[in-house]
This record gives C-alpha cells, structure tokens and sequence, in this order.
C-alpha cells in the first residue's frame, strides 16, 4: 500500500494521543483510585424497598470516625431522604436506587452523577471538605414531572451536625393533680455516645434531665410535670434536645371522663 | 443523453425523489419541535404545558435522528451504487418494497408520538429517543421502529445484490470506493442492529401489549446503546463518503488515497459496536472493567476519525493548489468559497473537529461522569449529527437535487446564506450548551429552574448562556426556512438542459495501491462479530445473572391504571417537598470529589 509520508506520520501521531488518552484514564483509576460505579452492590426489588434494611428507612449513618453511609432511594418526581445533611471533612459512601422508573442522582456542579435504575443499587464515595449547600437533579428523563425532581445536599460544619432522632409522646387529656407524662425517645446514630439535656417545657413549666445516649443507639426516658402547676385548660408542650424539638398539646380537666385516656401527639 | 443522474437512472431517480422528500418532511417536522423546545426551555416562549416538552422532545429526536438521517443516507447509497457500478438496481418493485415499509414503519411511530399531544386518542410514546423502560410507549411506536428497521435491512439487500451482479460480471475488478463504503456501512448496520431488534422484539414490544409482565431495565437499556452507539456511525458514515468522494470534486481536485479510505471504513464497520458501554459510564449493575474495555474501543474508533480529518484536508489542498493556490496557508484562499455544496460541507468538517475535542471528553470512563447527562452531551450531538451530519447532508442537496429532478438549484445565493446561517447559530448554541453542561445543567428538562439552587456560572451567566442558545436556535430555524425555499423553488423549477455531470471525485493514489484484503467483506464482518461477542457476552450474562431476564417487578410508566396512582403520590410528594425548600443558594465551590 502506498502511504504518503505525511499520512504515516499523522497515523503515529494519532496512535500515540490515542494511548496517551487511555493512560492518562488509566492513571486517573490506578493511581490516584477514581473509581466508577460499578456491580459492587447486590441487586435489590425494586417493589419491596420499604422491607429493605438500608433503604426501607432512607438516611444517613455514620460508621466510622468521619465515614458516613447514605441510602438514598429516587422516585417520580423527589429523592428521600432531603435534604441529605452529612458532616464536612467526611467520606460519605452513597447508596442509591430507584423505585420506579430511571432515574439520576447528580449533585449539581460536581463530578458526582450516577444513574439510579430499578432493581439496582449505585455506590460512590465522595469526600466533603467544605460546608456548602448542593442541589442534586435528576438528569435522566422520568416522567411528565421530570424537570421539578431535584433535592438538597447540606454539608454542615461539624459541630452543627448531628444524626439524632427525637420523638416525644404526651397524653391528650389530664385531670387535675395528676402528672402530665411525656415520653421521649432519643436515637443517637452517631458512633461516639451522645451527652445531651432532654428539656420539656410546658405552660411556664421547664423540667430536664441529662442524658446518655450510647453510640448506635436509643434512650427511652419519661418527663412529668404537676398538673396542678398549670391549671385547667388547653397547654403547649415542646420537648427540646439540642437543635430538634417535639411538640404536642395537653388538656387539663376538672375531670376526667374514663374512656377518654390516650392518643398520640407526637412531631 | 446528458449525463445528469436522472437521464442515466429515471427509475432509481424517482426512489431517491422520494427519500429526499420523506426526509426533508422530517426535518421540517423535526426542526418545528426544534424551535418549540429550544423557546420553551430556555423560558423565553412558553405557550404548552410542560409535560407536552417531553413529546416535543420525543419527536425532535426520532424525527430528526431516526426519519431525516436514514431517509437521507438511503437515497445517496442508492446513488452511490447505481453511479460507482454504473449499473441499475437489480430490482425496482424491490426498491420500491424496502421504501414503503421504512415509510409505514415511521408514520406508525410518528402517529404514537403526535398522539400524546391529545387525550382524545389513548395514545403516547413520550418516552424519548431512548425508550428506556420501565417506560412504556403505545405498541405503535416499536412496532413502527421494527418494520422502518427492517425496511432499512432489505435497503442492504438492494445494494448487496447489486454488487454480486456487478462482481459476476467484473470478477477481477476492485469495488469501487462508494459501492465499498455502501457495503461497509450496511455490514455494520446489521450487527448494530441486532441490539435494538432484541430489545423491541424479546422484551418491550410484548410488555407493551400485556404478553410479558416485566422487563429488566439494565438489559433492555444495554441492548439499546448496543445499537445506540453505532447509529451514530450509520448517520455519520454517508458524510465521510461525502467528504471522501464528493468533496475533492467540488475543492477542484482529486481525493488524496483510495486505499485510506477503505482502511478508515474497515476501522468503522469493527469498531463501531463493541464500544456503546460507553454511554452506561454511571450504569450501576455493569463491572469497571466492562466500561473500560469499551472505552478502549472508543478511543481506538478516533483513529478513522482522525486519518479522516488528514485525508479531507489533504484532498482540499490538492483541489485549492489545481486551482492556483499557493503558500502555507495561502491555498485556503483558492478554494471555491462561494459554492454553497463546498462551504456547507467545509464548515460542516470543521464542527466536526470541534466535536471530536468534546467527544473525547465524553469517552473518558473517569471524566465523563461531570458532563454525562447534562447539556454538554447535548452540545456535543448537536455538533456531530447536527452539524456534521445534518450541514453535509443540505449542503450536498444543493447538488444532487438537480440531479435527481434533472431541475436547476433555485438559488445558490439562498444556499450559501443557508449553509453560513447554520453554522453560525451553531456556534451560538453548542458552544452555550457546552458551558451549561459543565455548570451542572440537565439535559432532557422542561425546566432547567430549580427551586432550591441555582447554577453557578463561573464566567457569564444563566441567563447569557439561555440568551445565546435561543439566539441559536432562532439563527438555525431561518436557515431550515432558506433551506426549504431552496427545495421547493428547485421542484417548481422547469427542467434544465445545463446540469452538471453526475460524477464522483477520482483519486490520487486510486484502489489498485489497496491490499486486495481490504476489500474482504467476509473477513472484516467476521472480525466485527468477534470483537462485538468479546465486548458484550460477558456484560449481558452478567446483567442477566444479577437481574434475570425479565428483570425485578417493575411498574411500566406510565399507561397502566396502577401507575397513575403512583403518579398522583409522587405528584403530591414533589409539590410537598418544593414548599419546604426555601430559595437558598449553593455557593461552595466544588469541593466534592469522588474517590
């Protein structure tokens, strides 16, 4: 074959950025340890997510000392959880699958993108140096209200964040000169323990006590006030632990009629 | 007798009239919902629902990529085989057969699509140019899909037994270079096409009808980009052949090596398919080393591209210095810029060198996960199959209408100016998607306005960049209106008796300096197929293995009774969750960085 020079030294040349391109991706996955998403993770149904351990509750869970794991579950049209709120100077493994139709999970702005198909689950690691705030889209097509599924990305200063669940239960109706109880429950799914002060106010009432809540774990306590203290009537309560708050109501009666027990308030 | 196309071929001229127009239908089509979307999204006209964008986007797709590209391409192959042969086709009824079938198979598909418009037909297929289930469309739209395919299938046919004709009676002859580049092409067309024939007709053709219950969206999906990839190649492969064997004629000379432009086809018709992986870069489900094996093919498939940019410019060299040119760069000036055939498909090229920078982009397995799915990727196609593709394709119109309609061109002024107008609103808007995308902006969205961020332009801004990309595409809608004057005023025009001769461009270094193994189809083919089994059986087994054939249970989205339901919770989550988020503004920088 007649090859002019000109041609065959073009044809080096064009061989030799071909490598180079490769290398340089080569590298990219080798050495510095830019990993893709790939089949790590274990196919999932796509209909039963709600029994799923991780994604039956989607959240975040720490699970070393700055290593945090993010299920993350996209459906027509919004993510769960949002906003997802990590920690900065953290590594945070996500976790993402979708319920329905295909999906993306992409912080906007960022190299962080993967698909999120039925049935399969993506995982990436991404470090957060920075507090900032990100939008995440879905940038694969999923339906007629496509263009308004977007959530929230909060990557808060350490001592802001925290992974505790509050939830408090009071009675509805009191007769006068009992107690009014309420029960809170604290869940800490941080690793290190929790020393806290679970605080309820009610009326002009403050009542409090403090807390320990190991790592991975929940603490059930009761906080009572007198409900002479408040007088007959209708109260506000709100019980407190560090940034969050649950609150409910109770009514004080001159008394109580027997059936009328019970009821949930809760946040 | 002249030497005009239609006095040599009348019969074969009135099959490629008739491809023309049914592409040239399509384009208008396609460049109407062009305009619609362009308008919408960048919020400069909103008169629809957006919920209607995505059938808008549906048609722009299919129309312009599907009906414009292959009714083009069929009518010149049909050209380049007559002409290279010098001989009819075997059959005209035949030819006529594999018309109508593409012809029905789009007008089924395009009814689907159009019918989404309206509630009065329980009908839609908004499901994209991708049809990715568990999105569902009417049994119209694949059914349609399967019969233009295999009308496009029997089009190879034609040509196949064409050549065997000719070869029977030239057993020692080369195949001339068009009939070869035609050959190659449907070679790789077939094998491509295996990809999508399995996805419609094992899986979402009888889930559309009710007869399978579910499919497996990794799968499907897979066996799409199986031929989503190559189609690329299949509209991109008719403006090399332009490029090649047009485009020295029209510079004033000859083209640079015959035996070059066998090699460049060779590499097409076996790297084209064993790479589409590549557009699953963020696909859960499918091993690194399956993306980066298709990466590699990728990267190996620029070599055609690249020998082909030194060919084309070469040839154009020669043709300027036939005519005089002289100096460095001096011989630009020579060439016949004021030929709207020659600066079409000149400026045509060079987006496609531009492209191929941000292709390169795309095809980095590590890089890509920045630009993939957001408009960048839209810029890049636009300048690949929309300019590169679509520009070659107009601009040669300018020549072989006249020779299919034996009519003069209405006007080469009109021409020059459309050819020109294109690129500029081109530039305009590609290059402003381009920018979008690197911001983080999706493609495929009604509304690129997000209630809880905004994007952060780091030169210019949003509204800038939406500025140019309606410029742009208000620029490329007069220049498909001066395109269409032209088709139009040359059909009213009376027959000519000044036409060019119908002519392709000799070679330098003609076929007799090629290695007769190039001209091995059988052994090509058989490399092809093998490296096609080595890319894609291990991935498909393993997505199989993990997935099952039929997938997990999954909902088809979104014509049955249960997902309307589904619809109406997320609708009602969506609207809870825009509430709640208050109008804050990301204003890190990217601080995020994957490992």
């Amino acid at each position: 074959m007649n090859v002019h020079t000109y041609e065959k030294i073009w044809l080096v040349a064009a061989m030799v950025l071909i490598v180079a391109f490769i290398a340089t991706i080569t590298y990219g996955s080798v050495g510095l340890g830019i990993a893709m998403v790939g089949d790590q993770q274990p196919t999932i149904e796509p209909t039963e997510l709600g029994d799923d351990e991780r994604f039956g509750e989607p959240r975040v869970e720490q699970v070393g000392e700055n290593e945090y794991e993010a299920y993350v579950v996209a459906q027509t049209f919004s993510y769960q959880p949002d906003p997802i709120e990590v920690p900065e100077d953290s590594q945070v493994t996500f976790y993402v699958t979708a319920r329905d139709v295909i999906h993306s999970f992409s912080i906007a702005g960022t190299n962080v993108n993967t698909m999120a198909i039925p049935g399969e689950i993506a995982e990436m690691t991404v470090e957060f140096d920075e507090a900032g705030e990100y939008g995440i889209v879905c940038n694969e097509y999923c339906g007629p209200d496509h263009h308004n599924m977007e959530g929230k990305l909060h990557v808060v200063s350490a001592d802001e964040f925290d992974l505790t669940d509050l939830s408090a239960d009071g009675p509805d109706e009191v007769a006068v000169g009992d107690s009014v109880d309420v029960d809170v429950v604290v869940e800490n799914r941080q690793l290190e323990d929790l020393e806290t002060t679970v605080t309820l106010e009610i009326g002009d009432e403050t009542v409090s006590e403090e807390v320990t809540v190991p790592g991975g774990d929940a603490v059930e306590t009761t906080l009572s006030v007198d409900s002479s203290a408040l007088g007959e009537g209708d109260h506000d309560w709100t019980v407190t632990v560090d940034d969050h708050d649950s609150s409910g109501s109770v009514t004080v009666l001159e008394e109580l009629d027997d059936d009328a027990d019970g009821g949930e308030d809760d946040e | 007798m002249s030497n005009v196309y239609i006095d040599q071929f009348p019969a074969e001229a009135k099959v490629i009239r008739a491809a023309f127009y049914s592409s040239f239908l399509a384009l208008a089509l396609g460049g109407v919902f062009g305009i619609i979307q362009t308008l919408h999204r960048t919020d400069f006209l909103r008169f629809m629902d957006s919920v209607d964008y995505y059938t808008v986007l549906t048609a722009h797709g299919v129309f312009l990529v599907i009906s414009f590209t292959i009714f083009f391409l069929v009518g010149i192959f049909t050209w380049a085989v007559t002409t290279s042969l010098d001989r009819g086709l075997e059959d005209i009824r035949f030819t006529w057969g594999w018309y109508s079938l593409m012809a029905i198979g789009i007008t089924m598909t395009g009814v689907a699509i159009l019918a989404g418009f309206t509630d009065a037909i329980d009908m839609s297929a908004s499901v994209l140019f991708t049809f990715y289930a568990p999105l569902q469309a009417h049994p119209l739209f694949y059914l349609g899909l399967v019969l233009f395919v295999v009308g496009t299938w029997v089009a190879g046919v034609d040509w196949f037994r064409s050549w065997w004709a000719w070869k029977a009676e030239n057993p020692d002859e080369r195949i001339p270079l068009p009939t070869f580049m035609v050959l190659t092409t449907m070679l790789m067309w077939y094998i491509a096409t295996l990809g999508v024939a399995a996805a419609i007709l094992l899986f979402l053709l009888p889930w559309s009808l009710g007869l399978i219950e579910t499919v497996n969206p990794l799968l499907t999906r897979t066996l799409f980009w199986f031929f989503g990839h190559p189609v690329v190649y299949f509209w991109l492969m008719p403006a090399y052949m332009m490029w090649y064997v047009m485009l020295p004629k029209f510079s004033g000379g000859k083209l640079f090596s015959d035996p070059l432009a066998r090699v460049v086809f060779v590499l097409f018709l076996i790297l084209s398919v064993p790479t589409g992986i590549h557009h699953q870069y963020l696909d859960p489900g499918i091993a690194e080393g399956f993306k980066f094996i298709a990466m590699t093919n990728t990267m190996f498939l620029l070599l055609p591209s690249l020998l082909t940019a030194f060919t084309v410019v070469a040839s154009m060299e020669h043709g300027a210095r036939q005519r005089g040119g002289e100096g460095y760069f001096g011989w630009l000036k020579a060439l016949p810029w004021r030929d709207p055939v020659f600066t079409g498909m000149a400026l045509a090229g060079l987006m496609f060198a531009a492209a191929g920078f941000s292709g390169m982009i795309n095809a980095g397995m590590n890089i890509n996960y920045l630009v993939h799915n957001t408009f960048w990727v839209v810029g890049h196609f636009h300048l690949t199959v929309g300019t590169a593709v679509a520009l070659t394709f107009m601009a040669v119109t300018y020549w072989f209408l006249p020779q299919v309609t034996g009519k003069a061109l209405w006007s080469r002024s009109v021409a020059l100016g459309q050819v020109v107008v294109w690129f500029v609103g081109m530039t305009f808007m590609s290059n402003a998607m381009h920018r979008a995308g690197l911001l983080g902006v999706p493609r495929r969205t009604a509304e690129p306005q997000y209630e809880g961020f905004e994007f952060q332009a780091a030169v210019g801004s949003i509204g800038e960049l939406d500025a140019q990309i309606a410029l742009g595409g208000v620029l490329l809608t007069i220049s498909l209106g001066m395109f269409f004057a032209n088709v139009v005023g040359t059909a009213l025009n009376g027959r000519s008796d000044d036409l060019p001769a119908n002519e392709y461009a000799g070679a330098l270094s003609g076929p007799d300096d090629a290695p007769l193994v190039l001209d091995n189809l059988k052994l090509w083919t058989a490399i092809a197929v093998v490296l096609v089994i080595f890319a894609y059986t291990f991935p498909l087994l393993s997505i199989i293995d993990r997935g099952g054939l039929f997938g997990p249970e999954v909902i088809p989205f979104p014509l049955t009774v249960e997902s309307a339901t589904t619809l109406g919770f997320a609708l009602e989550t969506a609207a809870s969750t825009s509430f709640e988020s208050a109008g804050e503004i990301a204003t890190s920088a990217l601080t995020a960085v994957m490992r």
